[in-house]
């Protein structure tokens, strides 16, 4: 199965390196939010003595794994109607491999993608922790968010079974969801039920953990929790995925 | 029971509510065979495959293929099968030999015996050019070729090719047939194929089987079914089938040297005794009756009069059957009982209010028993072939472009999706509104 999945995610990779662009594409609108909403709450966000950017790029690096790993689910539609998923079904291959290979190259891309993001925040001045050990550890959960939800992605995919309503979801689920957390506003400011919601939603877990790990006095109790949601998280969409896919056939 | 390489035995499979796509089928193929599967769409000829495969699940009935159940031992029967789809499975965006190299990965192979399966099927399906040039620049031979290349990597002992022509010009399908022929001949490779080209069936396989509502009509070789056909085909095209017309047919078939007859729209086969002697008294009949011909053509019975024998209808005018029924098709049972199956309904009765002819009205009420070719399947007729007078390879000019186009919008959506999604979508909106 391991195997399988190495040979198909490479796959993957090798088409996605031939579309690099693709890639950037999916950058434009965190980066639009990076630019524009940190500089214009800058001044009026007081956040004692953190800067609004280094509390704002954990938030955004979220929103860049929201936007990624989204679409895989549409990519999985678009190869099973041009055959190529038929193909792999008559082979030998694990079937999970299937799906845990196109989970996989989603979260890969979008982890090259938050790299990108953590970048560009660097470039504009962003107070963030830059320790490496620090660093991959904030990609650990980039890494787990992306595989949850590019999980979940590609189980709508197979539940709804048609391209709109996929993408329908998929932009209903990403901004709610975001703002429905603490990716851009600290909690004590939210409403009650914003609070509540953002509670259980895995994305306030994945962006405290990020901003624990990410910021100058890092906090490992924090993290911790974040890791344990984030994996439960991850492991459950990736378990509805492919019982799912799984499913389909009889 | 030895030498068979598949062996399908009450094989039933119906989609929810009441569809039965394939119903009791029983199909057997020897080692070494090339059986054609010869049908109108939607009689279940992808569907049989499927199962075959082990792609579908079915309802009823067994499956053994190349000695191994599919149901029981399906991972030993994808061992020894190799399956080209409808759709070329092959990626755009890699190389040929990187499809192969991927293909060969997912059968378990040693990387040193890939490369030289590589190098032998490249050679032989004639690619060595273009093994490392991106998928998206090859010809829609090329693309056939490297598929099947593709299947038989893991060497296989059965191939399925379905419909492994569909989309191609003659001179591609030519050389298609040659390489298959080959296959079966050099390397003993049992094929079933399935396929809507009489010719193919003709030129290219030991057996073939007509098709039709989910049921195998008859099996034999295509000569021994050209010979069930007695005598030459006469076929008398009218402007408009009325009173005299219908006199001179019930005339007609009292006639001694009359051994059957068809009616094909305002078409009507007879199968005549010593065709080129009884010509003049027919031509006598059908003057006496007042019947007006517009067309007479005298000819040797060819597989489309089998075939028109055995279904009720001439194979060329056999709708298409492509749009939305896909996931249907793929997803076996699971695609019906989804939550967009309603709006799946509502799509396809106004397709259908949509296009019916008169003529087919027509047909559909002479030959109410017939007249379900496809159509209970709810299939959007986009693509009625119209029935011409003449000889079956004019119609051959034509079906490859009627094909071409739903091919093309497979490739067409492909390329635009890759893109962008934003680009996807509106290009669905446009497909879905040009369909209403």
């Amino acid at each position: 199965m391991l195997v399988d999945t190495w040979h198909l995610f490479n796959k993957c990779m090798r088409i996605t390196m031939r579309m690099p662009m693709w890639t950037l594409f999916t950058l434009i609108q965190p980066l639009i939010w990076l630019l524009i909403f940190g500089q214009l709450f800058k001044d009026f966000v007081q956040l004692g003595d953190d800067d609004y950017m280094a509390f704002m790029v954990p938030g955004i690096l979220v929103m860049t794994v929201l936007f990624g790993s989204s679409w895989s689910g549409v990519s999985l539609l678009r190869e099973i109607t041009a055959g190529t998923i038929d193909k792999m079904l008559v082979s030998p291959v694990s079937r999970i491999a299937i799906v845990l290979s196109r989970v996989l190259h989603s979260s890969a891309q979008v982890i090259a993608q938050a790299f990108i993001m953590l970048f560009v925040a660097w470039l504009l001045g962003a107070s963030l922790n830059m320790n490496p050990i620090y660093l991959m550890m904030a990609m650990l959960i980039v890494f787990l968010l992306g595989v949850g939800f590019a999980a979940l992605s590609n189980g709508f995919a197979i539940a709804l079974q048609r391209e709109e309503p996929l993408v329908m979801i998929g932009n209903l689920m990403t901004l709610p969801l975001i703002f429905f957390s603490s990716a851009l506003v600290p909690e004590q400011f939210m409403p009650d039920w914003i609070q509540l919601i953002s509670a259980v939603n895995p994305i306030s877990y994945a962006v405290d953990a990020i901003r624990a790990v990410l910021s100058t006095t890092p906090d490992m109790a924090v993290f911790g929790k974040g890791l344990l949601v984030l994996t439960l998280f991850a492991g459950a969409s990736l378990t509805w995925a492919v019982t799912a896919f799984n499913a389909l056939r009889d | 029971m030895t030498n068979l390489a598949i062996q399908i035995k009450g094989l039933t499979k119906i989609y929810p509510p009441d569809n039965r796509a394939v119903d009791t089928l029983d199909l057997e193929i020897k080692e070494g065979e090339i059986m054609a599967l010869l049908g109108p769409n939607g009689a279940g000829k992808s569907t049989t495959i499927r199962a075959a495969s082990t792609l579908c699940g079915f309802d009823e009935g067994s499956v053994m293929v190349a000695g191994f159940d599919v149901d029981t031992h399906s991972l030993e029967v994808r061992q020894a099968i190799g399956v080209v789809a409808q759709q070329t499975g092959i990626d755009y965006f890699l190389t040929g030999r990187e499809n192969m190299m991927l293909q060969g990965h997912l059968y378990r192979m040693k990387k040193a015996d890939i490369n030289d399966r590589i190098a032998e099927l490249a050679s032989y399906f004639e690619l060595n050019d273009s093994i490392d040039n991106l998928v998206s620049t090859y010809s829609g031979g090329m693309r056939r070729k490297l598929d099947i290349a593709c299947a038989l990597i893991h060497r296989p002992k059965v191939l399925f090719l379905d419909e492994p022509t569909l989309g191609l010009d003659i001179k591609n399908r030519k050389i298609l047939w040659k390489h298959i022929d080959k296959l079966n001949k050099e390397f003993g490779l049992t094929i079933l194929l399935t396929t809507h080209y009489l010719e193919e069936a003709d030129n290219l396989s030991h057996q073939v089987a007509i098709i039709n509502n989910g049921k195998v009509q008859v099996v034999d070789t295509p000569d021994a079914l050209k010979n069930s056909i007695h005598g030459d085909s006469i076929t008398v095209t009218f402007d408009d089938v009325g009173k005299n017309e219908q006199a001179f047919f019930h005339v007609a078939q009292q006639q001694p040297y009359i051994k059957g007859t068809t009616w094909e729209d305002n078409k009507l086969h007879l199968y005549v005794e010593d065709g080129g002697a009884n010509v003049a008294a027919l031509i006598a009949v059908a003057a006496d009756n007042g019947a007006k011909i517009i067309n007479l053509s005298l000819s040797r019975p060819t597989l489309d009069d089998v075939f028109l024998k055995y279904t009720g209808s001439s194979i060329s005018e056999v709708k298409e059957d492509e749009g939305d029924e896909w996931w249907k098709q793929w997803a076996g049972k699971g695609g019906n009982t989804g939550k967009w199956k309603n709006q799946w309904g509502a799509n396809d009765s106004d397709a259908e209010e949509g296009s019916e002819s008169e003529d087919q009205a027509w047909k559909n009420s002479h030959w109410a028993k017939n007249g379900d070719n496809g159509e209970n399947l709810g299939t959007q007729k986009r693509d009625v072939a119209q029935s011409q007078p003449g000889a079956w390879s004019a119609k051959q000019q034509q079906r490859p472009d009627s094909n071409n186009t739903t091919s093309e919008q497979g490739s067409q959506k492909w390329d635009q999706s890759q893109q962008g999604d934003w680009q996807n979508n509106e290009w669905n909106k446009n497909k879905d509104g040009g369909e209403k």
